[in-house]
């Protein structure tokens, strides 16, 4: 168990890593953008939509990593007032919750991917991508989310995590 | 079942799921997919993938994780020290200094960040202490934090703003121009009231507990080039974004590639590591914000499928109750959301109803941007759900909840005064977006 654990871990850290890598890439984009358009007056044709799904998958794939260091805001009013079991029951309702939602979107994400994959989906646009390719980060994201969620259940039931832990403020960088 | 039923069993059914402790984002999604197969059958799961990912398909939300670079390029370098000493160095002669000048921090530090707890968290770091230090008392200290940090959302840039702006369709340079002198305006409220405290808290005690520091015309002086910069970036991103010269995602693309450059001259900080650092935890707060926003996405189209949205907004419409009565009801709505939900979680699922409501209730869409920011403002300092009370305890833990609630509820009163002065003078916020998209 502790294998699978680790395993899950590495792969949300990973990306955790590539949504961060996303994040920089159409920050130097738009300035791509920015400055063909402004500066040059040249028209610009990929980079707005590029911006869009490095962001969109960005966000998908970065959600595992997120979940991680459990950075999803919730409402913690109730778990706050029970002790050490009841908020076992609701860390665990709500990761089942969770998990249906994701394995629900993972599901559905695959055939929809699937067919812009077998009808060759473009943008449309001048640009043109297939779109398999800008939506593969839903269902990926998705996937690794289902592993998180498992790994997440395993922990809390084995007690190698405590449900609903304090949050921790940031280090400043200097 | 009417669509009215199906609305109140809907709510309480998020309203449960939420109280479980759920990421808000899965919360909204597993109940948009709950209601929609149930209601409107299996054959909807075509669209549902298409729908969640459709949330994130336009090019203004871009803007959402630029200006969190911004704001956390400026949280988390050694700038939010710098703006803070700065204001102490030109405000400590004004009565009451030290609060006085943590507010202006405050809101200076709102319109480089656009987030409350950034805010509260990298001016309550160095002004908490300090104020204490100087002999002010625990309330005041924390209260004067937490509340300076709810400014984050109205001085623009805002991020509530923007989410409310993609959500009703309402032009975010507007949006961002009407929460201006909102923004200036609560300062100055929450100065006046700040001043007023400690005067009487002096008098009470007959003797002046509360230390002035003097500061040379040098001192003021040298700490300005170092927070010039990034003022002026902020400025600049306002300029072109009122101007029309740019998207809202061009200018704050290139507001936060400045920013990061800012932070590495300025302060040296050359460390790829530390800058990965900065452009990493940006990403892990825009992937929270932008994962709610997906699956509002999805939570907005159910709601919109069952004729829920349409039918609330009949049901008020048809109600011909004063539209002043309305509003009140409205705020009071909004303000008990904002006890329990994050600003950005109400704006997104409430918007899109409201809306309709507002409008035919003759009400401006952009001055009603800035009262519902302003509730979400008091719901950030207020219990269960404060966000600001919860960083103010992390940054002092032992002042306790209580005390920073005594501290922070006048503040909430001044909120009230402000969203109060607004709809009898709505022109304070409407004004400036009027005058400068009119030209």
């Amino acid at each position: 168990m502790d294998f699978y654990i680790k395993s899950v871990h590495r792969i949300s850290l990973l990306c955790g890593t590539v949504a961060t890598i996303l994040l920089c890439l159409a920050i130097l984009v738009i300035m791509d953008m920015v400055i063909e358009r402004y500066v040059f007056n040249l028209s610009t044709s990929w980079q707005t939509e590029f911006v869009i799904y490095s962001l969109a998958g960005g966000t998908f794939i970065g959600c595992p990593y997120v979940l991680l260091k459990k950075g999803h805001v919730n409402v913690e009013l109730l778990p706050h007032y029970l002790g050490y079991n009841g908020k076992l029951v609701l860390a665990l309702m709500s990761s089942f919750l969770s998990l249906l939602f994701c394995s629900t979107i993972f599901y559905l994400s695959v055939h929809w991917w699937y067919d812009a994959y077998a009808n060759n989906h473009t943008t449309g646009t001048i640009w043109n991508a297939y779109l398999w390719k800008l939506h593969f980060s839903l269902p990926l994201g998705m996937f690794i989310m289902i592993l998180q969620y498992i790994a997440d259940i395993l922990s809390l039931i084995t007690k190698r995590e405590m449900p609903f832990p304090e949050a921790v403020l940031e280090e400043n960088i200097s | 079942m009417e669509p009215l039923q199906i609305g109140i069993l809907l709510v309480t059914a998020t309203l449960l799921v939420f109280s479980i402790g759920i990421p808000v984002a899965f919360g909204l999604g597993v109940i948009a997919l709950v209601f929609l197969f149930i209601f409107e059958g299996i054959g909807m799961s075509r669209v549902v993938a298409d729908t969640f990912f459709a949330g994130l398909e336009e090019f203004t939300i871009v803007s959402i994780p630029m200006f969190i670079v911004m704001g956390i390029a400026v949280a988390s370098s050694p700038a939010g020290k710098d703006l803070y000493s700065a204001l102490d160095r030109w405000l400590n002669r004004v009565p009451g200094g030290l609060v006085v000048s943590n507010l202006g921090a405050c809101a200076l530090f709102a319109a480089l960040s656009g987030s409350s707890p950034a805010t509260c968290a990298a001016i309550g770091k160095m002004g908490i202490p300090e104020m204490r230090a100087r002999g002010y008392p625990k309330e005041i200290s924390a209260g004067t934090i937490a509340a300076g940090g709810t400014l984050g959302i109205l001085i623009p840039p805002s991020i509530t703003m923007i989410v409310y702006g993609i959500s009703t369709e309402t032009s975010i340079g507007q949006l961002f121009m009407a929460g201006i002198f909102p923004g200036l305006m609560l300062t100055g409220l929450f100065m006046v009231w700040a001043i007023f405290k400690t005067w009487m808290t002096n008098k009470d005690k007959n003797l002046s507990t509360v230390e002035f520091k003097n500061f040379t015309w040098k001192e003021r002086f040298e700490i300005l080039p170092r927070i010039a910069p990034f003022l002026l970036v902020v400025a600049g991103v306002l300029y072109v974004l009122y101007g029309g010269i740019a998207t809202p995602s061009e200018a704050s693309g290139v507001g936060a590639f400045f920013c990061l450059v800012l932070v590495a001259v300025i302060y040296k900080i050359y460390n790829p590591v530390k800058i990965w650092k900065i452009i990493k935890e940006s990403m892990k707060e825009s992937t929270m914000i932008l994962m709610i926003i997906a699956a509002s996405y999805l939570f907005s189209f159910t709601l919109s499928n069952l004729y829920i949205t349409q039918s609330v907004a009949e049901l008020m419409t048809s109600l011909e109750v004063n539209r002043w009565v309305l509003m009140f009801m409205i705020n009071i709505f909004l303000l008990v959301a904002g006890f329990f939900l994050p600003p950005v979680a109400i704006i997104v699922m409430t918007a899109p109803i409201l809306l309709p409501i507002i409008e035919a209730a003759g009400f401006d869409p952009v001055w009603f941007a800035v009262i519902l920011t302003i509730n979400m403002e008091i719901g950030l300092i207020t219990p269960p759900v404060g966000l600001n009370l919860y960083v103010i305890k992390g940054i002092s833990p032992d002042i306790t909840l209580p005390e920073i609630l005594r501290g922070s509820f006048p503040f909430m009163l001044c909120m009230v005064l402000g969203i109060v002065i607004l709809c009898i003078f709505p022109e304070i916020a409407t004004w400036l977006p009027q005058y400068l998209f009119s030209k």
